[in-house]
């Protein structure tokens, strides 16, 4: 275990599925060098497949023992859909324009499709989905080199790539598919967290380019911070699929605003939900009902007294206001544990600490 | 069982579990080995010896496709030529495997077929037939069929990227760049490792333990090739030392510890030169050892269809006897915590625990050593232990 935790709490609430997020992270980190098909931060429509198609029934995570499920490592062709260009360059000289392969899947696949019929009861919701920097991570628990870390400051989850032999038991072990295999280096890479930009006190690029302003980020042992509190007073923040048994540390505020459903003759039903809780209560677990009637009860509070900690927070009044981060944290954080302090990127992601000439191993030095 | 337990007897007392080590004669050669290729006609002269090779079962991996794929495994013959020029030593394995696999830049489930070779740094001990152990390092060279293989410069360097977009700026660096990388870019997956003990496995790439290495497929049979020193940094190999040997099969996706894999066998360079006493077999009553194996060992550890014990609770035994040597099963009886299989990461099993680890990472075993137990009933049952393993493919 990590000695502090960095979280991100996302409003589902607020997401409007522009994917500004996905778009921010794909240029910053996974646009080439067989990286094409990776989404380190995807968005997907609920109820849908996701991506990778059918996440959520390849496998992984912890059984209620404690030990690690097996988990299928899904296929470019079947689930991640093999990424696709178009003709571009001919389309100048008369050619019709078309795809460069056949595609099959790809993320954002079954975008706003939805359930339900129009316009009685159907309905969607979008759910942004990152590696979640899990505190007992099926990633890193699955892998027999010691390739994958959780750093000490912060917990986040990192794979050393002088160390990954590129078996990929990582992405049978996660259950939110949330690492990838990297074709061309034959290694596995996933979301940093944007370490290189938290470590100089800045958001990761998804949360602080969002569009819909619905995702925190702090340390969750911040009493003071927005995190703490959605996370851990309020408890309206919860783990996707808790089941799973990662103890992800990216939380969700539930959907829970979606207009009440029609009868035969248009009229309202009073009372009904449009997103049925079961389905809440499969992604979030059974806090869901708890959460969403607070969320309620202070919408309703905020109504009539004009007064509400919990809703002050989630509508975020000032961008800066979401991100408890701290430019010196990691150097004071560093020397007040006698630790050496972090370079702006990690030395042992950076090749180096492995390929220095051999010397026998001294003993007890390697886990 | 009555029928197996009369053979096993049988076995014992006709002492068909040999006393002395296996051992693979180096072919002396005057020519210079280090440049001796898959084709040279000087493997016509040697003698092909035969390894088996048995599915690593200890533990189980977490890829459904994999352990499913992999269930009715079987073992396989290698068959193996040695030879020797004085200064390197050379081997040519064969084996059967029906597909050609290899890992394409097109796929996230391809794997490759491959092979290893595993030297012991320490002459007067055998390290675990795996990856070694505390203080007794093995030195393993891996090749894997990838065909030719695409990094931006070929040495394991990642980070260098060039913006391809950027034209206006970059264009003549970008087409230079391009070109380097065509030139250096492609080559086979060929590493050197050094390991002591699991999770430890660091390749070598200052050249420290050269090596060359080949594969070629033909008409269902895998040849391979490694050549290296008999001597270097961390090597010196003498008169006779061990070898151990494992396969991958890609069409099974095969990769780390899911492969097939030798025990620790003996190479004698000459005629002459004894053969090493730290390989010899133990002359035991594998009955008996079946009864005792029972008694002492069945509530943790499973075995072929001995399954009282819950999964994950000890390393599964079902093929020891293939891929462990007697002596590393005596001294896991009496001294468990001098290996210990590290199984998955500690965060997967609350519940029962092989090992603890300490902040260093040292891991003691949760089994009690068993050195109570007389010569007698340690012989006998790693006579029984020796036994257990699946058949070879025909
Ligand atoms: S979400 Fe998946 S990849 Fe990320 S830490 Fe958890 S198990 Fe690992
Ligand atoms: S940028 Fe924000 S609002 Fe837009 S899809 Fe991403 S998380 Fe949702």
């Amino acid at each position: 275990m990590s000695q502090r935790q960095l979280a991100m709490v996302m409003d589902l609430n607020k997401c409007i599925g522009c994917q500004t997020c996905t778009v921010s992270c794909k240029t910053q980190w996974t646009n080439r060098n067989g990286r094409e098909y990776m989404y380190w931060n995807n968005v997907e429509t609920y109820p849908g497949e996701g991506y990778p198609k059918k996440w959520q029934e390849l496998g992984g995570g912890f059984d209620e023992a404690g030990d690690l499920k097996a988990g299928v490592v899904p296929s470019l062709q079947g689930e991640y859909g093999v990424p696709w260009d178009y003709n571009h360059d001919e389309l100048a000289s008369g050619a019709a324009f078309k795809p460069h392969v056949d595609p099959k899947w790809g993320p954002n696949w079954d975008e706003d499709e939805g359930a339900g019929d129009f316009p009685n009861d159907n309905y969607f919701f979008y759910i942004p989905r990152i590696c979640n920097h899990c505190t007992n991570p099926g990633c890193l628990s699955a892998c027999p080199r010691d390739a994958i870390f959780k750093r000490d400051q912060d917990g986040v989850v990192l794979v050393d790539l002088d160390r990954c032999q590129g078996y990929r038991y990582c992405i049978a072990g996660c259950p939110y598919k949330k690492i990838y295999f990297n074709p061309r280096i034959s290694k596995s890479e996933k979301c940093i967290l944007c370490f290189p930009r938290i470590e100089k006190g800045l958001p990761p690029a998804c949360a602080q380019q969002c569009v819909g302003r619905i995702r925190f980020v702090g340390f969750l042992d911040d009493e003071e911070g927005q995190v703490y509190k959605l996370v851990k007073k309020f408890k309206v923040a919860l783990p996707l699929r808790p089941d799973y048994g990662t103890e992800s540390n990216v939380y969700y505020v539930p959907p829970t605003e979606a207009p009440p459903k029609f009868d035969a003759s248009g009229k309202i039903i009073e009372g009904s939900e449009r997103i049925p809780p079961e389905v809440l209560e499969k992604l979030f677990g059974k806090e869901v009902h708890e959460a969403a009637r607070t969320l309620r009860a202070e919408m309703k509070k905020r109504k009539e007294t004009g007064e509400s900690e919990l809703m002050d927070l989630l509508i975020a009044y000032k961008h800066e206001d979401m991100f408890r981060l701290d430019g010196n944290y990691y150097a004071e954080y560093a020397k007040s544990k006698g630790m050496p302090v972090i370079k702006p990127v990690d030395e042992r992601y950076l090749s180096g600490k492995f390929t220095a000439k051999m010397t026998f191993f001294t003993k007890g030095a390697h886990a | 069982m009555k029928t197996f337990k009369t053979i096993m007897m049988l076995v014992s007392l006709l002492g068909l579990n040999s006393l002395m080590a296996q051992s693979l004669n180096a072919l002396h050669v005057k020519e210079d080995l280090s440049k001796v290729s898959l084709t040279s006609p000087l493997w016509q002269k040697a003698k092909a010896q035969s390894v088996e090779v048995y599915p690593q079962t200890t533990i189980e991996m977490n890829d459904a496709e994999l352990v499913r794929a992999n269930e009715a495994n079987l073992a396989k013959i290698l068959h193996v030529k040695t030879l020797s020029d004085g200064k390197s030593v050379a081997f040519l394995l064969q084996w059967k495997d029906k597909t050609k696999s290899l890992q394409t830049v097109q796929s996230t489930t391809d794997y490759s077929d491959g092979f290893a070779v595993q030297f012991s740094t320490a002459n007067d001990k055998l390290p675990y037939i795996g990856m070694g152990s505390e203080n007794r390092a093995v030195i393993v060279h891996l090749q894997k069929a990838t065909g030719t293989i695409f990094e931006p410069n070929n040495s394991g360097d990642v980070y260098h990227q060039v913006n391809t977009s950027n034209q206006n700026t970059f264009a003549k660096e970008l087409t230079s760049y391009k070109n380097e990388v065509a030139k250096q870019g492609s080559g086979d997956y060929q590493r050197a490792f050094i390991a002591e003990g699991f999770r430890s496995m660091t390749q070598i790439r200052d050249n420290a333990e050269p090596s060359l290495m080949e594969m070629k497929y033909d008409k269902g049979m895998w040849s391979a090739l490694l050549v290296r020193p008999l001597k270097s940094e961390h090597l010196s190999l003498q008169d006779s030392f061990p070898v151990a040997f494992a396969i991958w099969d890609g069409e099974k996706k095969n990769r780390d510890g899911s492969k097939l894999l030798s025990a620790w066998v003996g190479v004698s360079l000459d005629a002459k030169a004894k053969a090493l006493a730290l390989l010899d077999e133990v002359k035991g009553d594998a009955s008996n050892g079946e009864t005792l194996m029972m008694e002492n060992c069945s509530a943790c550890h499973q075995y072929k269809t001995v399954k009282n014990a819950p999964n994950y609770m000890a390393p599964n035994l079902s093929n020891i006897g293939g891929y462990a040597n007697a002596s590393y099963l005596k001294e896991s009886i009496m001294e468990p915590s001098a290996v210990v299989v590290p199984g998955y990461n500690l965060n997967a099993h609350k519940n029962f625990l092989w090992y603890t680890s300490d902040e260093k990472g040292v891991r003691t075993s949760t089994m009690p050593p068993f050195a109570h137990l007389d010569e007698k009933s340690v012989n006998d049952l790693v006579a029984f232990m020796k036994t257990l393993k699946v058949e070879v493919e025909k």
